[in-house]
C-alpha cells in the first residue's frame, strides 16, 4: 500500500488502474467496481509504457536513440575545435565521427524505408561494408595524404 | 596543451550528460516499488518490430497497392525541412563514402588533383558556386540538426515555433554559406 501510494507521487499518469490490477489477482473476489467498467484504460496504461513491459525488452533501442544524439553534440562541437586545432588527432576524430554518424544516419534511412526480413538483413549488411570502406578510406587519407582539416583549408583557399 | 584542456573538458562534459540521461532512463526501472507492478501487468504478445513485419509481410503478399499519400498530401514548409535534412544528410554521407573511396582507389594525392581542377580556369563565379554548393548541404544539415537537438529535449513542439525555428534555419543556413563562399 505504502508502495502504491509512493508511486502516485511520481508517477501522475494513472496509478488508480494498476492499483485495482495488483488488487484484483491478489484476491480475486473483491474486484473493484471501477475496474469492471473502464478496462481498456487499464490496458492502455500497461502497454503505454516501456517501464512495465514485464521486464521481456531490452534498452538497446533507447541506449542507441541517446547515444545518436551524444555524437550528434559531439560532432557539433568538433567543427571549430577542428578549425582553431587542425591536426591528425581532429583528423582521425572527424572521420570517426562522420563515418559513425553518417552510418547510424543512414540506418535510419533504410529503417523506414526497407521492409522486409531478408531486404534489411541485405541492406544493413550493404550499409556496414560501406561505413567500414569509408572509414578506411579517411583514415588511409589522413595517414597518407595531408588530411581531413588541410584538404578543408587547401580547398576553400582558392 | 590549451587544447588538450578544452578537449578534457569536452569529454567530461559528455560523460556528464551521458550519465544524466542514462541515469534518469533507469531510475524509474530500478526502483523496488515497481517491481510490485512487473509481476502483475500482462505482457503484449509481440514486439513492435514483430508487428511491423507482420502488416508489411501480409500486405505484399496480398499485393495491395499503396495508399497515395506524399502525391495527395498538401506539403508544408516543416514536411519539405524534413526530408531536405534527410536528403543532405545522405547527400553528404555519399559524398563522403565517394571520397574516401577515390581516396583508397586513385593514384596521386589530393593537391594534384587539387591543382588538376584549379587548372581549368573555371574562374571566381563559378568557384563562389561551387563553395556555395558545398556549404549550403552542410550548414542546412547542421541548423536543423540542431533544432532536432532542441525538439530532442522536448521544447519548440508548437506549431508557430516549429515554423518561427524552422524559418531561422533556413535564414541561417543560407546567410551562412553566402558567409562561407566569399572565404
Amino acid at each position: 500500500m505504502a508502495a502504491i501510494v509512493r508511486l502516485s507521487s511520481v508517477c501522475r499518469r494513472g496509478v488508480k488502474p494498476l492499483f485495482y490490477q495488483s488488487t484484483f489477482l491478489a484476491r480475486p473476489l473483491a474486484v473493484p467496481h471501477t475496474y469492471k467498467e473502464h478496462p481498456y484504460q487499464l490496458t492502455a496504461k500497461i502497454h503505454a509504457s516501456q517501464a512495465l513491459c514485464a521486464g521481456s525488452g531490452s534498452k538497446a533501442a533507447s541506449l542507441h536513440w541517446t547515444a545518436e544524439r551524444v555524437l550528434s553534440i559531439l560532432l557539433l562541437a568538433m567543427g571549430p575545435v577542428a578549425y582553431f586545432n587542425p591536426g591528425p588527432f581532429m583528423d582521425y576524430s572527424l572521420a570517426a565521427a562522420l563515418t559513425l554518424h553518417g552510418h547510424w544516419g543512414i540506418g535510419q534511412v533504410l529503417t523506414d524505408y526497407v521492409h522486409g526480413d531478408a531486404k534489411i538483413k541485405m541492406a544493413n549488411a550493404g550499409l556496414f561494408l560501406l561505413s567500414t570502406v569509408t572509414f578506411a578510406g579517411l583514415c588511409y587519407f589522413n595517414y597518407n595524404d595531408v588530411g581531413i582539416c588541410k584538404a578543408v583549408a587547401m580547398l576553400w583557399s582558392k | 596543451m590549451s587544447s588538450f584542456f578544452f578537449f578534457f573538458f569536452l569529454i567530461s562534459c559528455l560523460f556528464i550528460f551521458v550519465c544524466r540521461t542514462l541515469a534518469r532512463q533507469g531510475a524509474c526501472v530500478s526502483r523496488p516499488q515497481y517491481t510490485v507492478l512487473f509481476r502483475h501487468a500482462a505482457p503484449m504478445g509481440t514486439t513492435a518490430k514483430e508487428e511491423m513485419n507482420k502488416f508489411w509481410a501480409k500486405n505484399a503478399k496480398l499485393n495491395r497497392p499503396m495508399s497515395p499519400h506524399l502525391t495527395i498530401y498538401k506539403w508544408s514548409v516543416p514536411m519539405m525541412m524534413s526530408i531536405t535534412h534527410r536528403g543532405t544528410g545522405v547527400g553528404l554521407s555519399g559524398a563522403i563514402s565517394a571520397f574516401a573511396l577515390a581516396a583508397l582507389v586513385l593514384p596521386g594525392n589530393y593537391p594534384y588533383y587539387l591543382d588538376l581542377i584549379h587548372s581549368l580556369y573555371i574562374g571566381p563565379y563559378l568557384i563562389g558556386l561551387a563553395k556555395f554548393g558545398i556549404a549550403f548541404p552542410v550548414s542546412y544539415h547542421t541548423y536543423n540538426g540542431i533544432r532536432h537537438l532542441w525538439w530532442d529535449i522536448g521544447k519548440g513542439f508548437k506549431i508557430p515555433e516549429v515554423y518561427r525555428t524552422g524559418y531561422t534555419v533556413i535564414a541561417l543556413s543560407v546567410i551562412t554559406s553566402i558567409a562561407v563562399a566569399f572565404l
